[in-house]
């Protein structure tokens, strides 16, 4: 029973905040700080919200997350098992070597990159106003292909059967093919498994925003929150609006999909 | 089959590179052809003087020059103004905060305005439209680098209803001023700290204290900029009696992470606090409930009436895209129009000589009780110290700051806080 | 043959460009002064021995590690002990789990901006204390609890993450070791000592590898809560690396980052190294 306790205290502890702040975003600004605490906004508001969407462009933020996340998902997907493929299934002069040398770069931080992909950024907007700074290529491109990926791809698709590809290829199929028609449907449980971790990191990304884009317009949601929440705002009820807008998708898809991905999150880390 | 696909590829890769390359000669308003557009950022927030009318009525005049205005923040500038240039990517005219100016002209920033102007604004000489300390201001290495655009000089803000209900006169010397405070302030829940018509203690720039210090008879550097001049009696006094608020329990200490002063006047914690002509703006705006309940009143004095000098200046960035256009916008917001519009749109004070002397300005404000404060912000304005030139104005302003923020913290005492950051002060000017 | 170097001409390119190009840039120009307008300048060691010499820099170099310390201290511990307490729950598990995981699940901006508003000086964890009669300060401003403030925020974010992974790891542990070692009269506390954490080394490395290179990296919260105040006692190396980056001081700021490397490519390779040690 005291198990169950310790259980229920320390998830009100882990829900709590979340609650308090969605909670704050339906109160009047007078109310956000109000003494004796109000659990239940009364009176309760949708001001915090117009304003979020008026006084900033929330609504964009919002559409900018969406497509930058998604052509980063989309992409991911796609190349990220078409080379794990490669690396797992097909033979080639220095495959070995190739694999080694995009795993080590695992092991460099990406701070290290951050200035002079920035400075790359600056230079492709010289060539062109519509890529680099300030444009969807300089969120989505450095971001497009993650090595990570294809190493996860790469375990889940080692174990595919090879009898099924040789006898494709016997039959005269294309890789490409094989890869498009067998291989692909076959992966789709890693595939999701590969969407979701990168859903989770292009979606909450925060510091290579913050440096690439320099117009309001085209910022993403962690982005325009951020700058939100450090204005030192007077009425901190925008704020928790702006947090509930953006914590929101994720939490959701989450609900949804716990199982999955806390599976696929394990899976690696246990066997050692 | 492999070599269908093979070209596919090939073939979508020259398509890509086609179509970059074709996009990347164009850019936005070719010479001669159709309006140029220029972009304007600012960060006056909400209140703004480069409000839609005066923006539209610069369009109707300027019909080859469009505008876009992009609202910035002063955060959001202070930190990234110089990364956005050296990235290419410049507005074309920028609010750029006064004591910015040093730092950011160091970094060769900001285009030669000596050079694009041809010394003439608005049809006569830059030197006619301002005051000599303004002039001073906007030059670096010998050459225009900004026009000042609004002056800030602190006045001292005060809760006139609370002083008569309490029969507290108006202070004009430290102590009484230390008076005033402590009969203005109330602790509601008899815990020894202030809750509520507090003063305000404002730790995190330079602003702030370094007034107290040049009322004080003291300075910030020596004559040459060469070395710290603030460890001296006259900063002892100003620290120490600045800190005296927060023991008297007269005054809170207002840190970053509690937001803007303006929550603390909305919800009436501060009832007195020394700040610029543009919060007259900001409380009309963020506490209009409070209508006829504040005045102004020229800050107090101790050897002699002091107030620090800043304001904002208009900058064109070294790289911008139309540097002539822009330079033609800057002069319209100098018109006399525009500069009475800083007053009336964000309540902040103008910059141009002639623009002060406007009655406009002195109008009876129904929000001050009928009073006019801004004589107020124009007498200080007359006695105001402006800061040290130096290039490493922005790091020794962020370091006089953490200076105050550790007294009034209790981290430090204010000759121990004295010593360490005169050290750091000169640290900074050597390098 | 071709198709397979077509396959994965893709991520060798972009690898190439994005990652290995970078880092051979930023390592050049950490040897030099540059401001991003203009050309760079050679200037040998010279940002490394500044940076060593740099009161900013080095503040913000024993800020990280505090931060890293108290951060590693304790969530794992909170991890461990959170999966001990699943591992029995039989009813609701995946709800429990599921509350444990959301922090982790959201951005850490959001997260910051959340405990930002809860750490406020009339924010409601200072409302609780003061019911309490514990003593309420001005979190977020105070030199002293700043950084354990942004420190105990992260950890709550964060812990769930040690949670599910533990959890995972002590589902593998076969039931018999245990029924043994009931037989054998060991108490509960016992089991964990000698059945469960040895089972539990290779996962235990795994998050503590993870778990420095994570913190050692924290730089979102710092942004929304703190700016790297008051008086630099939030001040982090990421956060450095991007002030000097906003102060045109890119030299300096390729230089944070390689000591950022090398600390951390240290810390993984003695970890590794002291845990194949423990193995024999």
């Amino acid at each position: 029973m005291a198990l169950y306790a310790a259980l229920i205290g320390t998830s009100i502890l882990m829900i709590g905040p979340f609650y308090w702040a969605i909670a704050t975003s339906f109160k009047p600004s007078g109310d956000v700080f109000a003494s004796p605490p109000k659990f239940i906004p009364n009176p309760w508001t949708l001001a915090n919200y117009r304003e979020v969407f008026t006084l900033l462009p929330f609504g964009r933020y919002l559409l900018n997350s969406v497509i930058v996340t998604g052509a980063i998902v989309g992409l991911n997907v796609i190349f990220d098992t078409a080379a794990a493929y490669a690396f797992a299934k097909l033979r080639f002069p220095g495959r070995n070597v190739l694999f080694f040398l995009l795993l080590i770069t695992l092991m460099i931080p990406f701070q290290v990159n951050l200035i002079p992909l920035y400075r790359i950024m600056v230079g492709l907007h010289d060539l062109s106003p519509h890529l680099g700074i300030d444009t969807y290529s300089a969120l989505i491109l450095p971001g497009a292909i993650q090595v990570f990926g294809i190493f996860l791809m790469r375990q889940f698709l080692a174990s595919i059967p090879d009898d099924i590809l040789e006898s494709a290829r016997v039959d005269g199929a294309s890789e490409f093919s094989i890869l498009a028609r067998i291989v692909f449907p076959i992966a789709l449980p890693g595939m999701a498994t590969l969407a979701i971790f990168t859903f989770l990191g292009a979606w909450n990304d925060f510091l290579w925003p913050l440096l690439v884009i320099n117009t309001d317009s085209m910022r993403t949601l962690p982005v325009g929150l951020a700058l939100l929440a450090r204005r030192n705002t007077v009425n901190w009820g925008d704020t928790m609006a702006g947090t509930t807008l953006t914590a929101g998708p994720m939490i959701i898809v989450f609900l949804f999909l716990q199982r999955r991905f806390i599976e696929g999150l394990t899976a690696g880390s246990v066997k050692g | 089959m492999k070599r269908s696909m093979l070209r596919g590829f090939a073939l979508a890769g020259v398509l890509v590179l086609t179509a970059a390359a074709c996009t990347g000669g164009g850019g936005d308003g070719d010479e001669g052809n159709g309006p140029v557009t220029i972009t304007v950022l600012d960060y006056y927030g909400e209140a703004t003087p480069f409000s839609k009318d005066v923006i539209d009525r610069f369009e109707a005049d300027h019909p080859d020059i469009k505008v876009k205005y992009e609202a910035g923040d002063w955060d959001t500038m202070h930190e990234k103004f110089t990364v956005r240039v050296s990235g290419g990517d410049s507005p074309d005219v920028a609010t750029m905060d006064m004591t910015w100016i040093p730092t950011f002209a160091s970094k060769q920033i900001f285009a030669d305005l000596s050079d694009l102007s041809g010394g003439q604004l608005n049809g006569s000489a830059i030197e006619d439209h301002y005051q000599p300390g303004a002039i001073e201001a906007m030059t670096f290495d010998g050459h225009y680098v900004t026009m000042m655009f609004d002056f800030d000089a602190y006045g001292l803000y005060y809760r006139a209803d609370q002083f008569e209900a309490k029969g507290i006169d108006v202070p004009t010397t430290w102590d009484e001023f230390r008076d005033a405070a402590k009969k203005l302030a109330e602790d509601t829940d008899g815990d020894g700290v202030c809750d509520k018509y507090c003063f305000e203690v404002y730790g995190n720039d330079c602003f702030h204290w370094c007034q107290l210090l040049f009322q004080a008879g003291g300075s910030i550097l020596n004559e040459d900029n060469t070395a710290a001049a603030f460890n001296s009696p006259a900063g002892l006094k100003s620290l120490e009696f600045y800190k005296s608020f927060i023991d008297d329990g007269s005054g809170i200490y207002w840190g970053d992470a509690q937001g803007e002063p303006i929550r603390g006047i909305k919800d009436e914690r501060l009832g007195m606090f020394l700040d610029g002509p543009y919060y007259m703006g900001l409380l009309k705006s963020g506490a209009p409930d409070l209508k006829g309940k504040w005045a102004v009143a020229p800050p107090p004095v101790d050897v002699e009436p002091g107030s620090y000098l800043g304001g904002t200046g208009l900058s064109i960035p070294v790289n911008a895209p139309h540097p002539d256009q822009a330079w033609t916008f800057i002069q319209y917001m100098l018109e006399q129009q525009q500069q009475v519009g800083v007053f009336t749109l964000a309540g902040a004070a103008p910059a141009t000589t002639a623009a002060l002397q406007s009655p406009e300005l002195t109008k009876p404000d129904p929000y001050f009780g009928g009073e006019a404060p801004f004589g107020v912000f124009k007498d200080s304005m007359a006695t105001a110290t402006h800061f040290p030139y130096v290039e490493q104005w922005d790091p020794i302003d962020t370091d006089i700051g953490n200076m105050v923020q550790s007294v009034m913290l209790g981290k430090a005492t204010p000759q121990e806080a004295l010593d360490t950051y005169e050290a750091k002060v000169n640290e900074e000017l050597a390098g | 043959m071709l198709p397979a170097y077509v396959l994965i001409a893709p991520a060798i390119l972009s690898a190439i460009v994005f990652l290995y190009v970078p880092i051979a840039y930023s390592g050049f120009w950490s040897f030099t002064e540059y401001s991003g307008l203009g050309t760079a300048k050679w200037v040998g060691l010279a940002n490394y021995r500044d940076l060593l010499a740099d009161e900013d820099f080095l503040k913000a170099l024993w800020n990280t590690v505090l931060f890293v310390l108290i951060g590693m201290g304790i969530g794992p511990v909170l991890g461990f002990l959170s999966a001990l307490l699943l591992n029995q729950a039989v009813r609701f598990r995946a709800f429990f789990r599921a509350a444990y995981f959301l922090p982790v699940m959201t951005s850490l901006v959001v997260v910051a901006s959340i405990w930002k508003v809860l750490l406020n000086d009339q924010g409601i964890i200072n409302q609780i204390f003061s019911l309490f009669q514990l003593p309420t300060r001005t979190w977020l401003d105070d030199t002293t609890t700043a950084l354990p403030a942004v420190a105990v925020t992260s950890i709550w974010q964060g812990f769930g993450f040690e949670t599910v992974v533990f959890l995972a790891a002590l589902q593998a542990i076969p039931r018999d070791y245990y029924d043994a070692a009931k037989v054998d009269g060991a108490s509960y506390w016992q089991q964990v000592r000698h059945i469960t954490l040895p089972s539990l080394r290779p996962t235990i490395m795994f998050v503590y590898i993870i778990g420095i290179i994570g913190s050692f990296q924290v730089f979102d919260q710092i942004f929304v809560m703190t700016s790297g105040g008051p008086i630099n006692s939030t001040r982090t190396l990421v956060f450095d690396l991007f002030e000097r980056f906003n102060q045109l001081e890119l030299g300096q700021a390729s230089a944070v980052a390689y000591f950022l490397l090398v600390i951390l490519a240290s810390l993984s390779y003695i970890q590794i190294f002291l845990f194949e040690r423990g193995r024999r």
